[in-house]
């Protein structure tokens, strides 16, 4: 196989020596690293499609990979399968300023989208924090949203068409630059689906026109769940914010030492709000964001005066992640959702769940649209990485059960295919399972991820648990 | 029609009796899933089938969460009715298709939309959890209750617009927005070079419109918001307009809904008309029309064309009753479209017009690929046979 794959990518495009194997031994979830049986980096589509095809030829699976920075294990390589690396993919195809539509190939990176368009003052909506280096490919498999999403939707509300490689090598168009093409929304389950349904080769998103105005605003609580109960007062009152982000007080002082974007020290929770559009529409908004967290017992509000006020909020925001490091030697980052509604209840049983059980747990999130991403912070050294990953488990479950999801934008990948029966009943997987089967009968399109497998959850799908809809009383068991 | 017509009929209260329904001991029998029949003749006239379903007994809505801006509703439910719901919270699902009487779940089965899909998108963008059972009683859902939420594959999104040809949508929760506290609307006389001309001015500019609709010789534009908000945009959207020196009218209260209702209904038009729908890059209606105009005059139809500039989407209706010259009309317009790169699908069809290929065109690039998904869903093709695209 090594030699039919090499005549299609030539020299460059093709490792198979072990130590640089290795480079892509796992994407951004690095706990379980697995050397890929070839890595292959085509530069075309028909690259894409000689090398699916003789996989499939071959039934050998494939896994493709975008930039790596996916947190699910989305990307992990199979063992004894191909890697399709597709960074090399990275042309502009077509800008159409005029009707707002870009067209890449799936290596470009998020950001430059945006690059591309943004001298006619036009940019790509969905922000993953990862945007300056993750791939607009890997964006489009994992659904990915970003701090502004809860306004402007998510990818899957941004792509109008792909091109794809088929699990049996054929190349097909989704959808299209025009809006509703004939027949079932393909492009629509394709997003989203983890790289499980085929490659895309090709992408066309819609971009937007900037805003006219933006105003952001940082106000203080003395602990998260009132800073919860804020953005639940916002929702309520029925103001779509451009982005809400929380970040409590551990988070605060991770960022602090890096941004240096002058936040409270001492402040239990910092919340990030930012509104636009046109001027006076924002201004109505604005004012009323920062009457009702008052209301909800702020203690100090600060404005950004101007736009370089506002990057280094941001730049605080964005800088919590990777600051972490400063507080504490290892950390599981975790990403789960509940009603916004929800937010101080289910803020304030994490605190209980930290204090319980003595790991630290950072919380910096899209509070507007519920999703959380606690950091459970640990020591490997000290063996504390299986306890402190069942403290991330929990905090998972609590979302579940708090009537929300094992995911919001990190996706299921490997990390979470367990996870997917607290969410789903087997009937639901079974018919789930029915798109899979229509896109890769053989199954060898990133298999093992997304789906809880026998081989990775066990054999038996673990004791019965009511379905929702049992427990609501619509339905019987089934 | 006659078809349908002679079918059993059967209301299903509950899930469970939905599958019951649909299980109904093996019988391979054809199922036609029905709301309040307002798109029966979307798509290919389905082959007989033997029951109809009607969602009618599944009509409530099951939970409404004003604070989370959440609702979950069974497919049956009349939209207007929701959407009375929904106001006494001051909210709303942010759709405005036309047909009144029309269910949830036939909007959504349809992907049917309105005007201010411009702003808003349309029932793909805010379903965020659906339950559905299929042919052969598998209960399934999808989503979940939160807004942002990427576990497990989005079926929602395969079964809005399949039309009943995948499984029965029984239950939908959605996102809602705040019903605008202010509207307003800046109409110009234009046609439909200057209109499109203003369209993409329009487009480029950070004004936030809720709609961009061409009709009858006149641009509308429809601006919502707070008070204060709507003024600023209205006065701007007013300055750019008076540069092209056209009549001009601006409209708030009755006039203006009454307005919207009437302009909805210019998409979806009447009962013995046929109602072909194009979509195309925004900046092409210019030539769509020029092309819809030029076909007429071959054909000899009687026509109207109707477009959501903004969104690239047209509807034109087509009067008479000759099946050959609807036909041809079809067929020359499709041509002229596609080679602008759009594509143009029959929606509502005069009696005898069943031809897959003009109701729906050449087969989509990907129909391997759905034929698999139709397999894969309905194994026995009992689900509104032969309606989907290219007859599937």
């Amino acid at each position: 196989m090594q030699t039919e794959l090499a005549l299609v990518v030539g020299p460059g495009g093709f490792v198979a020596h072990p130590a640089q194997l290795r480079t892509y031994e796992c994407d951004g979830l690095t706990g379980h690293p697995v050397i890929p049986g070839l890595v292959v980096l085509p530069t075309t589509v028909d690259q894409v499609a000689a090398i699916v095809r003789e996989c499939a030829r071959r039934g050998v699976p494939f896994v493709a990979r975008g930039a790596g920075t996916g947190l699910s294990g989305g990307a992990q390589p199979h063992p004894e399968g191909v890697l399709i690396v597709l960074a090399r993919m990275r042309r502009i195809v077509d800008v159409d300023v005029v009707n707002q539509r870009v067209t890449v190939e799936p290596g470009v990176t998020n950001a430059e989208i945006s690059r591309a368009v943004a001298a006619h003052n036009l940019y790509y909506a969905p922000d993953p924090s990862s945007q300056i280096v993750c791939s607009i490919g890997g964006n489009v498999a994992e659904n990915a949203g970003g701090v502004h999403c809860l306004k402007y939707g998510f990818t899957t509300n941004h792509v109008l068409g792909l091109e794809v490689v088929t699990p049996d090598g054929e190349v097909v168009q989704l959808g299209g630059g025009v809006l509703d093409t004939p027949g079932y929304d393909l492009r629509g389950v394709f997003v989203g689906s983890e790289g499980t349904l085929g490659i895309a080769t090709k992408i066309t998103v819609r971009v937007c026109r900037t805003p006219q105005a933006v105003r952001t605003l940082v106000a203080y609580f003395s602990t998260p769940a009132a800073a919860g109960d804020a953005v639940a007062a916002i929702t309520g009152e029925g103001v779509i914010p451009a982005g809400v982000e929380m970040m409590d007080n551990l988070a605060i002082q991770a960022s602090e030492a890096d941004a240096q974007a002058g936040l409270e020290l001492d402040a239990g929770a910092a919340l990030i709000v930012e509104t636009d559009g046109p001027a006076a529409e924002v201004d109505c908004e604005f004012a009323r964001v920062g009457e009702l967290c008052e209301a909800a017992g702020a203690t100090g509000i600060r404005v950004a005066q101007n736009a370089a006020e506002r990057a280094l909020l941001w730049k605080a925001r964005k800088a919590a992640f990777a600051s972490m490091g400063r507080l504490s030697p290892d950390y599981f980052v975790q990403d789960g959702v509940i009603p916004r509604t929800k937010l101080g209840e289910v803020l304030a049983r994490v605190a209980e769940l930290s204090t319980e059980t003595g790991f630290r747990v950072a919380n910096v999130f899209h509070a507007g649209d519920g999703n959380l991403h606690p950091l459970v912070l640990f020591d490997a050294k000290k063996g504390e990485a299986d306890d402190a990953a069942e403290v991330a488990a929990r905090i998972v479950d609590m979302c579940v059960e708090a009537g929300g999801s094992i995911t919001g934008e990190h996706g299921v990948g490997t990390d979470k295919a367990c996870s997917m029966r607290k969410m789903f009943s087997e009937s639901d997987l079974e018919v789930m399972l029915r798109v899979r089967t229509a896109f890769d009968p053989q199954g060898i399109c990133n298999p093992g991820k997304l789906f809880p497998t026998p081989r990775l959850c066990g054999e038996k799908p673990g004791p019965y648990r009511p379905h929702p809809l049992e427990e609501a009383g619509v339905v019987e068991r089934m | 029609m006659t078809a349908i017509a002679a079918a059993e009929t059967v209301r299903p209260a509950n899930l469970a009796e939905a599958r019951d329904v649909l299980l109904d001991n093996g019988r391979a029998r054809g199922v036609l899933f029905r709301g309040a029949g307002t798109k029966l003749d979307w798509g290919t006239p389905p082959h007989p089938v033997d029951v109809i379903v009607e969602t009618a007994g599944l009509d409530r809505l099951v939970a409404h969460n004003a604070a989370d801006a959440t609702a979950t509703v069974q497919a049956g439910m009349p939209l207007a009715r929701l959407q009375a719901e929904l106001a006494r919270t001051g909210q709303w699902l942010a759709i405005d298709p036309p047909h009144p009487d029309a269910t949830v779940g036939g909007v959504f089965a349809a992907n049917d939309s309105g005007p201010r899909r411009l702003r808003y998108g349309s029932m793909r963008d805010l379903v965020i959890g659906m339950t559905m059972v299929t042919s052969d009683g598998a209960v399934a859902r999808s989503g979940g209750q939160v807004i942002k939420n990427v576990a497990g594959y989005d079926l929602a999104k395969l079964l809005c617009g399949s039309l009943g040809t995948l499984a029965l949508v029984a239950e939908l929760v959605v996102r809602l927005h705040p019903l605008p506290v202010s509207s307003a609307t800046v109409a110009v006389h234009a046609d439909p070079t200057e209109a499109t001309r203003l369209t993409v001015e329009l487009l480029g500019s950070p004004l936030v419109l809720s709609a961009i609709e061409w009709s009858g010789g006149w641009l509308r534009l429809r601006v919502e918001g707070r008070a204060a908000g709507v003024e600023e945009q209205v006065a701007e959207v007013t300055r750019l307009v008076g540069l092209y020196d056209r009549p001009t009218e601006i409209l708030s209260g009755d006039a203006e809904a009454d307005l919207w209702r009437r302009t909805a209904d210019s998409h979806a038009g009447t009962a013995g008309e046929t109602l072909v729908r194009a979509a195309t890059l925004p900046d092409h209606f210019a030539e769509v029309a020029a092309a819809f105009e030029q076909t007429c005059d071959e054909t000899g139809v009687a026509g109207e064309l109707a477009s959501s500039v903004g969104l690239g989407l047209h509807s034109a209706r087509l009067r008479g009753d000759d099946v050959a010259v609807h036909t041809a009309t079809v067929g020359a317009w499709r041509r002229r479209v596609a080679a602008l790169g759009g594509h143009v699908v029959v929606r509502r069809r005069i009696e005898g017009l069943t031809d897959p290929d003009v109701i729906w065109g050449p087969p989509p690039p990907a129909a391997g690929l759905m034929r698999s998904v139709k397999k894969q869903f309905d194994a026995a093709g009992r689900c509104a046979p032969g309606r989907g695209v290219s007859g599937m």
